[in-house]
């Protein structure tokens, strides 16, 4: 039996989207699936990256719009795997695509049925800060530029009353309640798993204060409400309504004891808080309470020297889990044991939580569909890291970014390119 | 043939036509008296991008048989390829087409609809001008050889040509010494689960040696290297004998070659000499290697080593982030030699960044190794100085120390670079053409560089890099298929040049070059990605590059602001 010249490509995050357009240069057919409505992964969270700054939205939307335009690639949002079949060479695999109920043909993403809507639903992609309709897209400059409806909170579609406001609102025609899931079947011969990865919950560790204390957010909050297209359109509201916190405390390392391990981007990201903080309110004051400094790549360090110089107050503490965040009046205290064992008090209006990353919440399931291993950390068991970090426990099928561990963008392009490596000889 | 100008507005639905008068362009732009000798079609629809509209569109462009076309629509991010595809599919040159956005720019952030109209009628104005004046660029094919050239022989190199070696490729490695394997070819174990090194490392080598599609260069560095990406012609020269050369064409070239480690001798906090019991961490690995064994000068077992992270860090501006875990497993091999060593480990930070290091880490601490954390250190032979985390001042004497110096580029480096075009960062490592989504490439296409090269990596790291870097070759160098160049490219206009050659300082793709006899610079348009730094840096106007030219850009902006 000869072997398939396509390949699957599971998640659209940016290691994701990487391997399907080299795959696409080689001549391969890839099916790039996405489990959100939108493709772009993670990265288009953050405002800027670090260690250079730069706009993540400037960087990653060229390759979003590559990746829609390519015609090798067939994108398909709000899809999972349900099955997979075969060996090397030919997979069948079953994709569980969801109805969109919106014409990503007819659709032109003019926005006009946001506002009819009646519904109205807490946005999760904007982590719970922002709201939106049930017709929606996550966020302005989502691609696909098309929205989604919620079925289960659509008066119309659930059955709750007979409601089209949208389709009203729509002059394309675009909108059709009548879409049903799919099961869509498809034959590969490889398959990339780039499902990247989740952020520890902050609520079981109730000494942060997190879920408590309105002024206790995590990283990626952070990044949202610090965004420009976010939730607040980049200004810092507090959720307590308290404009720009005069005092910040960034706390490291939430997380990693319970996990056992590193994940070596978190003091970076510390440190660009810091920075875009003092930009944004030069008189506050920064804390960054860390333990230890992971900057782990040759031009990490001088951005790390030229925040420390410039934005923030360093903090050293032995003990994470020691750290107790407090109410004080309107603000918290932030008590830790120092490097001499006695214990400090910081005050701020706002601690910022830099949690672990951890396997994507799938990562279970999709070991049991893929009948791939997983780690003793919940991310996928690869090959011993000296032969090759990105080969599963099973031929065929390869792993690539924070799927295989926690990472940065560069070291996830490097994951994406090896795969791709592996892939076009096993399919040879 | 006269001008035949096709002038499409999309409406854009309600976007476009809600907030301007459409009609009123389509009056303006035909009453235009100095268009009058030029065939114009100004046409609407509701949609240009639906099929609907790409099928009126087409059927359009063969109709009247236009020689221009200009489109009012959206941004050209989301639609001009789109249309590029339409005038593709019609034998119409796409260069001899532009989009123009009244969407973004006019219609959705001007309220008053008369001044978005009067904004949109201007912009399409400077197009209509514009188009008459591009020229229609054709793509080139050119043949290109799927050969590589891998110069280092380190374990990055050896995984590269192993990735790559094919019926279809041939991979010629070279490597400057009698022998490869690199550094870690002297390692006895690996991390991160202390695999026997002849597992991994020897298996590699005896693949490399027994594939018949590497040709191996042992002894031989790069002497010259010309071309582009797909065609490079290099020559190899015998370190010992320089007459000795060899001749190859290739289609890429890697760099894989290595690091070394920092001179501890540069660093005054630093002070020992030969006879003390002070040792980097690479010669550690090879007492081991030899001897199985650690042991003083004087053959003795030591009692007492302390081992030193970091040394060096804050002098070259960067974490190495491999220490932390070699230590480590140092620390290992030192507590399974002897139960009776005692063993501390002086740190600032423990840089531990991937999945598995941590679990290692924990193992070591629940053992007798002493960690402890310091703020600074000096060391005078086999004594140190140190404070702790707790500002106290403490001094102590051991038999050994072992330091892990910071990794820095080899030292052939910066002449490599040379060779090839390519940079070097502020650290002295190669850099890459964008830090994070194309790190293992360069600024000069086909060029490569992988391993402790790049930056500090470890033997997993490296090898992954190798891996990463077969994907790109496999995906852009295939064999029997061509190469098509960028078609938007600069050229010298030869009558102007006057040789001054500021054009060659300013491509930082090295795509110019001067040409002796004729006393004039020369464009190479296999190499050139038309950004255009050389026609803004040309005293004498004598770049232009090709799609930007100067009458192009100034008959816009002359017509739009008419």
């Amino acid at each position: 039996m000869s072997k398939s010249n396509s390949v699957l490509v599971i998640g659209a995050g940016i290691t994701g989207m990487k391997a399907s357009l080299m795959l696409s240069n080689a001549g391969k057919k890839v099916y790039l699936i996405e489990k959100l409505p939108l493709i772009g992964g993670n990265i288009i969270k953050n405002e800027e990256c670090f260690p250079n700054l730069e706009c993540s939205t400037c960087m990653v939307a060229p390759i979003q719009q590559d990746i829609l335009q390519n015609q090798n690639v067939e994108v398909m949002t709000l899809s999972t795997v349900e099955k997979v079949e075969g060996e090397v060479g030919n997979f069948t695999v079953t994709i569980n695509k969801k109805a969109r109920y919106v014409s990503l043909i007819d659709c032109i993403g003019c926005g006009m049925c946001y506002d009819p809507c009646p519904v109205v639903l807490k946005n999760e992609w904007e982590e719970n800060l922002a709201e939106k309709k049930a017709i929606y897209v996550p966020c302005p400059g989502s691609l696909p530029n098309v929205p989604t409806i919620d079925p289960e909170s659509c008066l119309q579609l659930s059955g709750k009353q007979n409601c089209s406001a949208c389709v009203e609102a729509c002059d394309f025609g675009a909108i059709d309640f009548s879409e049903k899931d799919e099961k869509i079947k498809v034959y590969v011969g490889a398959i990339i798993v780039a499902t990247g990865f989740d952020l520890f919950d902050a609520t079981y560790l109730p000494n942060f204060g997190y879920g408590k204390y309105p002024g206790v957010y995590t990283a990626m909050e952070f990044e949202r409400l610090f965004a420009s297209n976010g939730p607040t359109s980049g200004e810092l509201i507090l959720r307590d309504g308290v404009k720009t916190p005069e005092s910040i405390a960034i706390i490291h390392c939430v997380g990693r004891k319970d996990q056992g391990y590193c994940s070596a981007v978190c003091c970076m990201c510390s440190f660009k808080y810091a920075h875009f903080l003092n930009q944004k309110i030069p008189d506050a004051k920064v804390y960054n309470i860390y333990s230890d400094i992971c900057v782990p790549d040759k031009s990490y360090q001088k951005f790390f020297e030229n925040v420390k110089r410039e934005s923030t107050e360093l903090v050293f503490q032995p003990s994470t889990d020691k750290i107790k965040v407090t109410k004080n009046g309107s603000g918290l205290d932030i008590k830790y044991l120092n490097g001499k064992g006695m214990e400090e008090t910081i005050s701020a209006n706002m601690v910022i939580l830099s949690l672990a990353m951890i396997p994507g919440k799938e990562t279970s399931h999709l070991s049991k569909v893929l009948g791939i291993n997983k780690d003793t950390k919940g991310f996928f068991l690869t090959q011993n890291r000296n032969i090759g970090s990105v080969e599963t426990t099973k031929s065929g099928i390869f792993v690539a970014g924070c799927a295989e561990g926690p990472k940065d963008v560069q070291n996830s392009i490097i994951q994406a390119e090896a795969s791709v490596s592996k892939v076009i000889n096993c399919l040879e | 043939m006269g001008e035949k100008i096709g002038i499409y507005i999309c409406e854009c639905g309600p976007n476009i036509a809600n907030k301007v008068y459409i009609d009123k362009i389509i009056e303006k732009i035909s009453s235009i008296e100095a268009y009058k000798n030029k065939e114009l079609v100004i046409k609407n629809h509701k949609l240009l991008c639906s099929i609907d509209g790409k099928k009126f569109l087409e059927e359009e462009i063969k109709q009247n048989e236009f020689t221009h076309l200009v489109i009012a629509a959206c941004s050209p991010k989301d639609h001009e390829s789109t249309f590029i595809n339409i005038c593709k599919k019609t034998h119409l040159n796409p260069y001899l087409f532009r989009i123009v956005n009244i969407r973004e720019q006019c219609a959705w952030i001007i309220s008053d609809r008369d001044e978005a109209t009067e904004k949109a009628i201007q912009y399409i104005r400077g197009s209509i001008n514009r188009v008459s004046y591009q020229s229609p660029l054709e793509e080139k094919k050119l043949d290109s050889n799927p050969d590589v050239l891998v110069i280092g022989g380190g374990i990055a190199g050896i995984e590269t040509a192993l990735s790559l070696a094919s019926k279809k490729r041939k991979v010629y490695l070279i490597e400057k010494t009698s022998k490869l394997g690199g550094k870690s070819a002297k390692f006895r174990k690996l991390l991160p689960r202390q695999n026997c090194n002849t597992d991994v490392i020897q298996k590699k080598l005896l693949d490399v040696e027994e594939n018949n599609h590497i040709q191996i260069f042992k002894e031989t560095e790069l002497e010259k290297a010309i071309g582009f990406f797909g065609n490079f012609e290099v020559i190899l020269k015998n370190v010992k004998d320089n007459n000795l050369k060899t001749e190859l064409r290739v289609g890429a070239i890697i760099v894989a070659s290595g690091f070394k480690q920092l001179n501890t001798s540069e660093l005054p906090k630093y002070e020992y000499t030969q006879d003390d019991d002070v040792y980097t961490s690479l010669e550690i690995e090879e007492m081991c290697s030899q001897n199985g064994k650690v042991l003083l000068k004087s053959g003795e077992e030591p009692r007492s080593i302390a081992l030193i992270h970091c040394v060096g860090r804050e002098e070259k501006g960067y974490c190495s982030q491999i220490c932390c875990n070699y230590m480590l497993k140092i620390a290992q091999y030192l507590e399974q030699q002897s139960s009776d060593i005692k063993i501390k480990e002086f740190y600032r930070d423990l840089c531990l960044p991937n999945k598995d290091d941590q679990f290692f880490l924990e193992n070591l601490q629940n053992s007798a190794i002493d960690f402890i954390r310091i703020k600074d250190i000096e060391i005078k032979g086999n004594k140190i100085k140190y404070i702790g985390t707790d500002d106290t001042k403490k001094e102590i004497e051991v038999d050994m120390l072992i330091l892990a110096p910071a990794m820095e580029a080899e030292d052939g480096a910066t002449e490599l670079a040379e060779l090839l075009n390519i940079q070097l960062d502020e650290t002295g490592f190669f850099q890459e053409a964008h830090q994070k989504l194309n790190p293992i490439a360069t600024s000069t296409d086909g060029i490569f560089i992988v391993g402790a090269a790049r930056g500090p990596s470890g033997i997993s790291e490296s090898i992954l890099q190798a891996q990463a870097v077969g994907g790109e070759i496999l995906t852009q160098l295939i064999p029997g298929e061509k190469i098509v160049p960028e078609v938007k490219v600069s050229e010298v206009l030869e009558a102007l040049c006057k040789g001054c050659q500021t054009c060659l300082n300013v491509c930082t793709y090295g795509a110019i070059y001067f040409d002796e006899d004729r006393g004039i610079s020369v464009v190479n348009e296999a190499i050139c990605r038309g950004c255009g730094n050389c026609m803004g840096s040309c005293p004498s106007g004598a770049i232009r590059s090709k799609h930007f030219t100067n009458p192009q850009l100034y008959q816009e902006m002359v017509e739009a602001l008419r």
